[in-house]
């Protein structure tokens, strides 16, 4: 066994990302269900910047940028379902598109944050 | 009105997530973080080293990442949540003294039903599994940390938003009722269908709160797959890996393979109730789709409870019996036999529900043969007892008392698998008494077991014994008198979920109020303990507090805290007159 047992030399013992991604999921699902546009798009917004915050701390990529774009793209694809799912089988009373409105926007900002970011903020020096 | 309400919450949110976004830029100045490459060495583990990585105070605890602290959050969870829990229960049993609705209203008792039977087994014991799985399970496989730190991190912080949820009825929100569908959540009163009030949110926030805790349990089962195959030290192979690490390997799973379905049958049942699917619907999918789906989670998760209490008293049980645990090859592949046949006997659940007959044999087949492996671990604990020479400490005696309740538990549940028994018995108060054998008898007492028996390690000092024997004592009269009465007011046939009942069984019920009224005055002798001596007890300065060396039953987590002992002098400028004081510092 080695000499700092329990205690690692690669892992910061501390991350502030996790609390927000475990914040984030509740609110949007939430917010989807219940059909409330600032719930929804709000704990997206938090649940995918807190992952894509977390992939650059991890070190899996340099910047969080394309990460936000990635996550842009998959809620564009989830947005994309309501809307499909409300042309199939649009039923009186339930409100898929203004779902899918809420998603698509949240979307929307995360890219928009991605190419502010990526054209704006000088990356950081590599450790 | 409602636009002006939309309005506010969105500045809300917005608010919200600049205050995030504030802090976010504050807290991440602590990326001074470089790694230490070779150095470091010689620093305990409460060193200077961890004293600049981690923030102090409450930020700490916000953001840690660090396997043994998200262990204490989740203990600390876990307790909570069986305080929750028990106190609902106790409105409910105070309630039962009389036939008559008198305390609390029946739709009261339902809600409170309801909350009991999901916190205590997705909030109290799933997370009370998971604090001694994160805290322990690195240290014996002598591992870094978890393989997925900040996963570990998030599948704990959902924790508190899905207890949230699942309580959301209960606090004063407009408009907002408990859920009141058991925790089964048979369709189609889950669906809220027809004449009840189970159409309220309330319904859909404890589902939600529950897909979340599905979610958390699902990352933690990963993440502990993940670690015991690729963390381990290089000495500690699968011939030797400790019984603990197996029982959470193999639960971990049963969570990979069952929860997902449950977040899945959730997510139906949600679409169900709010986005006009049909998946549950008598001109759809039928209600009996959803018993399918969710026994097949359902039982598994049994499994998922049991196995790694069991793998705590195989783990406790030898320290105390002066030898190593017997038939320890038998028990590691019982376990995984067990974690096999849990996914083929989810349909005798649904004896009653008029399936095929020779399904229902196959069922009743495969659930019987379950009492093997169930057997031979029973058998092992009893021999590695035999001859033994036997200490009963707190630990011991909860485990001695998790064999005996597991038990009388384990044989009423084989009579259970009887088709026949089944029909006669099924939806009485014998199946509660059967599995609350099992949940409080056995499991939550396996808990305790861990509880005191690492006492030293997470708190550095020793609980108060004789209190800690009063606790043992207490809860095994006050559970075997509450769930015996049970097991008796089924044979009478009490129906099992009514606020009310027939005069007849008064004098049962009311033994059953009174062990739990005893198991409660455990409880608040067990809190007390608990807390007053996290502060006040002897600290302890021996790393082999329960004198496991003499008979060669000394293990890795206990090693780890005797070098935590003695280098916890390296502690930066805390040495202190005398020396061993600062051990006192630390704590």
């Amino acid at each position: 066994m080695d000499e700092n047992p329990g205690l690692s030399e690669q892992y910061r013992m501390a991350s502030p990302w996790p609390l927000f991604v475990a914040l984030g999921l509740p609110i949007a699902e939430i917010g989807i269900l219940f059909d409330i546009p600032a719930l929804s798009i709000g704990g997206l917004i938090l649940f995918c910047g807190s992952v894509a915050g977390m992939v650059q701390e991890a070190g899996y990529a340099r910047t969080p940028w394309r990460a936000l774009a990635a996550c842009a793209v998959l809620l564009f694809a989830l947005g994309g379902l309501f809307f499909y799912a409300d042309a199939q089988f649009g039923a009186e009373g339930i409100r898929f598109v203004a779902r899918g409105w809420a998603i698509v926007v949240a979307g929307g900002v995360l890219l928009f944050g991605s190419v502010v970011g990526s054209l704006l903020v000088d990356e950081p020096e590599p450790v | 009105m409602e636009l002006n309400g939309q309005l506010a919450l969105t500045v809300l949110m917005g608010l919200f997530l600049v205050a995030v976004a504030a802090w976010l830029a504050r807290v991440e100045n602590w990326r001074s973080y470089t790694p230490l490459g070779s150095g470091g060495g010689g620093y305990g583990q409460e060193s200077g080293y961890v004293s600049q990585e981690k923030p102090s105070g409450f930020i700490r605890w916000l953001t840690t990442v660090d396997h043994k602290d998200i262990g204490m959050l989740y203990g600390a969870f876990g307790v909570t949540a069986f305080l929750v829990g028990g106190a609902m229960v106790m409105l409910m049993r105070a309630e039962l003294t009389v036939p008559e609705m008198t305390l609390i209203s029946n739709q009261f008792y339902n809600s409170l039903m309801t909350s009991h039977g999901i916190t205590m087994l997705f909030l109290f014991g799933t997370p009370i599994i998971a604090a001694f799985s994160n805290y322990f399970i690195p240290l014996v496989i002598g591992a870094d940390d978890m393989a997925f730190p900040r996963i570990n991190a998030i599948a704990f912080w959902l924790l508190p938003p899905a207890a949230l949820l699942i309580w959301a009825g209960f606090f004063p929100v407009p408009d907002v009722i408990p859920a009141q569908t058991s925790w089964t959540m048979y369709t189609p009163l889950s669906a809220g269908v027809g004449q009840g009030n189970q159409a309220n949110a309330g319904v859909d926030l404890m589902l939600l709160g529950l897909h979340l805790s599905g979610i958390s349990a699902t990352m933690g089962a990963i993440n502990f797959i993940v670690t015991i195959f690729t963390e381990r030290a290089e000495e500690v192979t699968w011939a030797n890996l400790d019984i603990f690490s197996w029982t959470i390997l193999t639960q971990s799973g049963l969570i990979l393979f069952s929860f997902p379905l449950l977040g899945s049958a959730l997510l139906m049942l949600l679409a169900d109730r709010n986005l006009g699917t049909t998946f549950f619907a008598v001109d759809g999918g039928g209600p009996m789709l959803w018993q399918h789906l969710f026994w097949f989670f359902g039982h598994p998760e049994v499994y998922i409870l049991v196995l790694p209490p069991m793998g705590l008293v195989s783990y406790i049980l030898p320290r105390f019996s002066g030898r190593r645990l017997f038939g320890f090859k038998f028990v590691v592949y019982s376990t995984l036999a067990i974690g096999v046949l849990s996914f083929g006997v989810w349909a005798h659940h649904m004896f009653a529900t008029g399936m095929d007959p020779r399904l229902r044999a196959s069922f009743m087949a495969v659930s019987m043969a379950i009492a093997i492996p169930s057997a031979v671990k029973t058998f092992n604990w009893i021999t590695t007892m035999w001859n033994g020479s036997i200490r009963l400490t707190a630990p011991m005696l909860f485990c001695i008392g998790f064999v005996s309740n597991f038990i009388v538990g384990g044989v009423t549940g084989v009579f259970l698998a009887s088709i026949p028994v089944d029909l006669v018995l099924h939806d009485t108060y014998y199946v509660v008494g059967h599995f609350h054998y099992i949940v409080m008898g056995a499991i939550a007492f396996a808990g305790f077991a861990g509880l005191y028996y690492w006492y030293p390690i997470y708190t550095g000092r020793m609980y108060q014994r004789s209190l800690a024997k009063w606790h043992f004592w207490l809860w095994m009269i006050g559970s075997n008198v509450t769930f015996f009465a049970m097991i008796l007011l089924g044979y009478g046939g009490m129906p099992r979920r009514y606020a009310t009942y027939l005069p007849q069984f008064t004098d049962l019920h009311q033994v059953a109020s009174i062990g739990a009224f005893i198991m409660t005055l455990g409880a608040l002798i067990f809190l007390w303990n608990f807390v007053v001596s996290w502060y006040e007890g002897p600290v302890v300065r021996d790393g082999d507090p329960w004198d496991l060396k003499e008979d060669s039953l000394y293990t890795t987590e206990w090693e780890w805290f005797d070098r935590k002992l003695k280098t916890a002098v390296a502690d930066g400028g805390e040495a202190l007159p005398g020396g061993e004081e600062s051990d006192a510092a630390e704590n």
